[in-house]
């Protein structure tokens, strides 16, 4: 199905393109001609710092804008100070409020932002690079669009790949059942990219464990109840052959543990996904086994500060390697033996970040398949 | 000679049409109980091991029976909540947002003024079922009041409730943990968990107020005919705004339900209700038009739905055909139980 996504993904991006053509019309043209099209220009004094982004009602959302703020509250400024654009899902909100934006700062811009889809960062990048502003994306982007293409401008691109430490989360689990039995999987929503990586994290691992067999993968949705159902009919159907859950999520696992609290099963290894502070909980207590955490806060927190700081011309862009502008975000694992610790230094209290150490947490330079 | 005629004559009046429509729904449910070991019988004997049907089936057990009992028990208590609109000939569809309010409200004051069932904090019970009242209330009064019709009404109030819950909670999740309320889940009696028995309880209470009180008989009366019930003297406003308020609180006694299951309160935990309740309602044979059907309907249509949930996963039906074969079984249920031969046209 990938190269069906591959052409709706194009077509979008055509769509798009010509809109914006149209849209900027021989103004656009003018102004190019003007300014020249990506004009080098020297350092800006005191950028207007933004971040754009969905909203802030997902708790997720809300980590990453807490990190943005905590950044401008290093520079000795007020939360205020950073300039928050709501694109409520919409990419042609995102993209309108971006330009509305650049023109009110004349391009003295930092801008943190996720386009909402991939398709809608190239335009995004191509206004900020056009107004000779600073732009460091999160999350989404076309595999073809490149920071290092743009010079300075695009600075950076930060993403994550759960594949790897799904995976990783799988050998825990795996290990903890004695390499041998019977393995169940709770997914996503199925066609979720985060659903179909995971997965696959476990496949991978599997095929270092010939004894132990996937009985079965269903989707739970994300959702605590469809998994807590899901979970009590493959007690049905395996009994006791299942020795160990994986789950994509969190809330998937509460459901989980709770069908198995049912049952008066005890004991049985369960490992996920995302961190959330309820789940390091019973990650301490040793109910789950790990926990995946991604560190929004300061994910949004370095993604701003990589544009601000670009834009001061505390470093340039163009002269890092490519791993400095193309990198995934740090992922950290939670088990038993660290899970307090890591309550103590990143739930209770959020800990300070040099936020000039732009790729110490980082992952490595994103591959493309 | 004429005895033979006597002794035919009460055989062939037993199958009458009337009765194999009133007992389709239970019908159904026997077949599919029966139908999910045949396929566990079929794979077993495919991969050549023993398999003594029923006997040997994981599905036909005590303790697959109690799985689907918790799966079912607070699904029975929206469904129970929505049939009695439904037999006004009306439709609530304001479940999901009003069990979502009253889980976090129920959760929220449950740790606030304690968070055991042994302090003040079993007020929270109540309590929640109080807001559940409120809600089909206020969702009566604009069905009622301001003219718009049930299925708009109910509907936008769902959302509102939805959206309040998000407001509550701020999207995050509420854990009640007290052992006492969990024990709705995790103590047994007979093999069943409590949850199983508290759900019978209202079951029967819900059928006492069908059939034993003016206001279950005058459900029966507004949903078989609005005018008449009317020209009799009966004040259906009334009626249609206390079935709403019923309806809420057994939307809350769900929640209460639902949050003794997974003991988490979140937005979420409303999700899924509104089909589940409906399908179930339909498929038990419980007319959308009105007047025909009850909570015993209701009681076996939540039984086919959930049998149908677990037995698709027990048999291992793939991921991607469960929500197709649940369509098509749903329309054959209906098919099968409803006797459409009284209606002139269905729209």
């Amino acid at each position: 199905m990938s190269f069906i996504k591959k052409f709706i993904q194009q077509e979008k991006v055509n769509r798009r393109d010509l809109l914006l053509a149209s849209a900027f019309g021989l103004g656009g043209v003018a102004a190019s001609g003007l300014l020249g099209p990506g004009m080098a220009r020297a350092a800006i004094a005191d950028p207007t710092v933004a971040w754009s982004y969905r909203n802030r009602t997902n708790p997720y959302w809300n980590e990453i804008v807490s990190g943005g703020e905590a950044f401008v509250e290093s520079l000795g400024k007020s939360k205020d100070f950073l300039t928050h654009l709501i694109n409520e899902g919409s990419s042609e909100k995102s993209l309108a409020d971006v330009k509305a934006l650049l023109s009110k700062t004349n391009g003295d811009l930092a801008l943190a932002i996720d386009t909402n889809d991939a398709p809608n960062a190239r335009p995004v990048v191509e206004a900020c690079v056009e107004a000779g502003a600073y732009v460091s994306t999160l999350w989404n982007k076309t595999d073809d669009l490149h920071p290092w293409d743009f010079g300075d401008n695009y600075v950076s691109h930060m993403s994550w790949s759960d594949e790897g430490p799904a995976e990783q989360t799988a050998r825990i689990l795996l290990d903890a059942m004695g390499g041998s039995g019977g393995v169940v999987h709770l997914g996503g929503i199925a066609s979720n990219n985060p659903a179909i990586e995971r997965l696959n994290g476990l496949k991978n691992a599997l095929k270092d464990y010939p004894n132990v067999e996937l009985l079965d993968a269903q989707p739970a949705d994300w959702d605590t109840q469809k998994a807590n159902q899901v979970m009590s009919s493959f007690l049905t159907r395996y009994g006791d052959e299942i020795t160990g859950v994986h789950c994509a999520n969190d809330t998937i696992a509460y459901g989980v543990l709770e069908a198995l609290r049912a049952e008066g099963i005890e004991g049985m290894p369960v490992v996920s996904y995302d961190g959330n502070p309820q789940a390091v909980d019973l990650v301490s207590r040793g109910e789950i086994l790990a926990t995946v955490f991604t560190n929004p806060h300061w994910g949004g927190g370095i993604t701003a500060s990589l544009a601000y700081h670009a834009a001061t011309g505390h470093f340039k862009p163009s002269d890092e390697p490519n791993e400095h502008r193309e990198f995934y975000g740090p992922t950290i694992f939670v088990t038993p033996e660290d899970a307090a610790e890591f309550k103590a230094s990143y739930l209770d209290s959020v800990p300070t970040y040099d936020w000039t150490d732009f790729w110490g947490p980082s992952n490595g330079q994103i591959q493309y398949q | 000679m004429a005895d033979t005629m006597a002794n035919a004559a009460p055989a062939a009046r037993f199958l009458t049409r009337d009765r194999i429509i009133k007992w389709a729904p239970l019908l159904v449910l026997g077949v599919l109980i029966l139908l999910f070991p045949f396929f566990e019988w079929l794979e077993d004997i495919r991969a050549g091991e023993a398999h003594a049907y029923l006997i040997d089936s994981r599905f036909f057990s005590i303790r697959n029976a109690a799985r689907i009992g918790i799966a079912a028990a607070p699904a029975l208590m929206v469904a129970i909540g929505v049939t009695f609109i439904i037999i006004m000939g009306s439709i609530d569809l304001s479940m999901e947002g009003t069990v979502s309010v009253c889980a976090v409200v129920f959760a929220f004051a449950f740790l606030a003024w304690g968070g055991t069932v042994l302090s003040w904090a079993w007020l929270a019970i109540p309590a929640a079922m109080l807001v559940g009242a409120a809600m089909g209330f206020i969702n009566g009064l604009v069905h009622v009041k301001l003219k718009i019709p049930s299925f708009m009404a109910s509907l936008a109030m769902g959302f509102v409730g939805t959206g309040l819950a998000l407001l509550l909670t701020g999207g995050d999740r509420t854990r009640v943990e007290d052992p006492i309320f969990r024990s709705l889940l995790t103590e047994r009696w007979f093999n069943f968990p409590v949850m199983v028995y508290v759900a019978l309880a209202f079951l029967l209470i819900a059928w006492f107020i069908q059939s034993r009180t003016t206001l279950g008989r005058n459900f029966y009366a507004v949903g078989g005919g609005e005018e008449l019930a009317h020209a009799s003297g009966l004040n259906v406003e009334r009626v249609r705004l206390m079935g709403f308020t019923l309806a809420g609180v057994f939307f809350a006694v769900g929640a209460l339900l639902a949050v003794g299951r997974i003991g988490i309160a979140e937005t979420a935990t409303g999700n899924n209700f509104m089909f589940v309740s409906i399908t179930a309602v339909v498929v038990g044979g419980t007319a959308l038009w009105g007047g025909i059907g009850g909570v015993w309907n209701t009681l076996v249509g939540v039984l086919i739905v959930s049998v149908i949930n677990n037995g698709m996963v027990v048999i291992g039906l793939p991921a991607y055909v469960q929500d197709a074969v649940l369509g098509i079984l749903v329309i054959l249920a209906v098919v099968l139980s409803t006797d459409r031969r009284s209606v002139s046209f269905v729209k």
